[in-house]
């Protein structure tokens, strides 16, 4: 079986090595490069082509957020996962942004490190169950403030269907493909449910898609 | 009482006293001009009155003796003139009559005249006017009787001796008119010269004194004039240093509030990086532990201990970095660390914040995007603690020029012109640093509107993206 191949980019070595023992426990991950800086680790992606990147957020020279969005517009392939100390809305949104597909705290690494890894390489998003908790408490607490009603409930049961798919990572034609409709269809209800829930980006969707607690 | 106060206690009486005395010179010298030019004027006004008195004095009496000696001759002519008249005459009773009454009448106003001439001249000078009525005492002596003579009379007596004696004292008295009115003459020379010579030296005088007045006046001109300069000096120099104070200050508030900046930025950064980071990893070992750990027991236990106490110790760093600055100002930018105040906030206190960014850019200058961070940290505190709005809406726009922010709240306003503090002098600080503006709208019922208009540096302008 092929080892996934992983790059770690953190400036704190003790966290480097405490993540890289506990992903080469293991026997499907390997860890193939280490990079202390932002800069390092889009360098080190280039040349590895590494199957997954874990990257913190606060480093030196280029902070995570930058690095991660020079790495998935290069190298589409390339699966990043943020290692953060917030839980709070405007990271998880830049990272998103930033073409990252999964968001991990770093107080939960241990138990989630693992099952993220798997999973967005799989082409999913992996959110810690704090990240997506904290975040649906935000929007429940703001629908409730504003007296708003809830945009979900403008949502048809097929655009709800197609909303989850989208969100965890599936292109048209795959979300085409497993309801047996026409990319073009999925096009039309992707525009729909934008416009119903006020996105105007992919990001936007996954965010609002963890916040109502459809993905994880 | 403070070293301070003793220090400017002794120090001051030194320079009260020296002040005190050149004013109190300045005081006498000007008084004592005054005082002199005073003098002048009464003295000068005094003077000419005097003259002028006697001027006119010396010209009535010099004119009244004039008028009388005038008199006295004319009243010889006419009684000269009557007596023959009436010598004359041979018989009409009632013309004789006349001329008698008239002659009677000019001999009583001459002697009258002379008289009152007399009394009005001080002794010295009456001698010779006595002379003048003495001598007319014997003329109407000598004529009075020819008056009383009737016809017959008259006729014996012809033309031949009274006439010739009368026509002697007629001589004599204008001989001694003559002489008293030459005696006049030299009298108001006499007084005229006298007035002149008064005059000289009044004249004199008062080139004198105003002499003197003048120079003292020089003087005066000159000291005044160096203490004004010396004043004036003094006083641009206190100006000058109160303003070197007044920016050094400035100065060294801007530095303070970046030093606070700095600190918190260090601490909040070694809280996070060193201790959060630190406590992740630990936290990412005892989580392997208690996997590989096959049973229950204390050993499971105790680390599950640890993991808890680790988990709320990252949970407390992480809070308390993020209380003093939070990481997103640093990691993402002013736009997304002032949406997350506004979720906490919120989250804190109820009151729903409402953050709208137009055209901000993720690239501001670290001491813009700490400004407005702070400012609206500040505003945010003030409508939830004093103001208990319900909504607050914060709107930050930026263009090439200028980073705008407004903060308006639906709160409990105040009066901005009587109400300092709540932050607000720290916030204008802040604002000038960077050479903007802080303007505070205030009203009880519509609540407070807070607007910065901060100027940006040209080269900061360029947009992401």
């Amino acid at each position: 079986m092929k080892k996934l191949r992983i790059l770690l980019a953190d400036d704190h070595i003790v966290m480097r090595t405490g993540l890289r023992a506990l992903l080469e426990r293991q026997p499907d991950l390997e860890v193939v490069g280490e990079s202390e800086n932002g800069h390092e680790a889009v360098e080190l992606a280039a040349a590895l082509r590494p199957d997954v990147v874990v990257m913190d957020v606060g480093m030196p020279v280029l902070n995570g957020i930058e690095a991660t969005h020079m790495i998935s517009s290069k190298h589409p392939t390339t699966a990043v996962v943020i290692l953060s100390m917030h839980a709070d809305e405007s990271y998880v949104m830049r990272a998103l942004r930033a073409g990252a597909r999964g968001y991990l705290l770093k107080d939960s690494a241990a138990v989630d490190l693992i099952s993220a890894v798997h999973a967005v390489s799989q082409n999913k998003s992996f959110f810690s169950p704090r990240v997506s908790r904290i975040l649906a408490e935000d929007y429940v607490r703001v629908l409730k403030q504003k007296g708003a009603v809830d945009s979900y409930d403008l949502l048809t049961s097929r655009e709800r269907e197609i909303l989850q798919l989208l969100a965890e990572g599936k292109a048209n034609k795959e979300v085409a493909t497993t309801l047996n409709i026409s990319p073009y269809t999925v096009e039309t209800h992707r525009s729909h449910i934008l416009e119903k829930l006020n996105l105007h980006n992919p990001a936007e969707l996954i965010l609002y898609a963890v916040r109502k607690g459809i993905i994880s | 009482m403070t070293e301070k106060e003793t220090d400017t206690l002794v120090a001051s009486p030194v320079q009260k006293r020296r002040r005190l005395g050149s004013r109190a010179a300045l005081f006498a010298g000007f008084g004592a001009l005054l005082t002199l030019m005073a003098i002048i004027c009464i003295d000068s006004l005094d003077t000419l009155r005097a003259y002028e008195t006697n001027n006119t004095q010396i010209r009535q009496e010099f004119f009244h003796r004039e008028r009388t000696l005038e008199q006295v001759r004319s009243g010889l002519y006419e009684t000269g003139s009557i007596m023959r008249d009436y010598i004359a005459i041979e018989s009409d009773p009632q013309a004789q009559e006349m001329l008698r009454a008239e002659f009677q009448s000019i001999h009583n106003e001459t002697t009258a005249a002379l008289k009152a001439c007399i009394w009005s001249l001080p002794t010295d000078e009456r001698a010779p006017f006595q002379v003048l009525s003495m001598e007319m005492e014997d003329y109407w002596s000598m004529i009075g009787p020819i008056f009383a003579l009737g016809a017959k009379q008259k006729k014996e007596l012809g033309n031949s001796v009274p006439h010739r004696d009368v026509l002697k004292e007629h001589a004599t008295i204008l001989a001694i008119t003559k002489e008293v009115s030459a005696v006049n003459d030299d009298d108001l020379k006499e007084a005229n010269r006298r007035i002149t010579e008064v005059f000289a030296q009044f004249r004199r005088r008062l080139l004198r004194v105003a002499t003197i007045a003048f120079s003292f006046g020089l003087i005066l001109t000159a000291t005044t004039i160096m203490y004004v300069g010396r004043l004036e000096k003094s006083v641009e120099e206190k100006y000058h240093e109160s303003l070197q104070a007044q920016s050094a200050l400035k100065e060294l508030s801007k530095r303070l509030i970046n030093a606070e900046e700095r600190e918190r930025r260090a601490i909040s950064r070694e809280l996070h990086d060193e201790v959060g980071q630190s406590l992740s990893a630990l936290l990412v070992d005892v989580e392997h532990l208690i996997g590989v750990s096959s049973k229950e027991g204390i050993f499971r236990q105790g680390l599950r201990n640890i993991k808890m106490l680790a988990e709320n110790c990252v949970n407390e760093v992480r809070n308390m970095a993020l209380l003093l600055r939070p990481s997103m100002l640093d990691d993402l930018g002013l736009v997304a660390a002032l949406e997350w105040q506004a979720r906490e906030v919120s989250k804190r206190t109820g009151m729903l914040v409402d953050t709208v960014e137009e055209n901000v850019s993720d690239n501001l200058p670290e001491e813009y995007r700490t400004c407005v961070y702070r400012i609206v940290q500040e505003a945010l505190n003030n409508c939830s603690k004093h103001a208990y709005a319900k909504n607050v809406r914060i709107v930050v726009h930026q263009d090439p020029n200028h980073l705008r922010v407004s903060i308006e709240d639906d709160g409990k306003g105040f009066d901005p012109s009587r109400v300092r503090g709540l932050g607000i002098v720290g916030m204008n600080e802040r604002v000038s640093h960077l050479g903007g503006v802080l303007k505070v709208d205030s009203d009880p019922v519509r609540g407070t509107r807070l607007r910065v208009d901060l100027p940006l540096p040209s080269a900061s302008t360029h947009q992401e993206n």
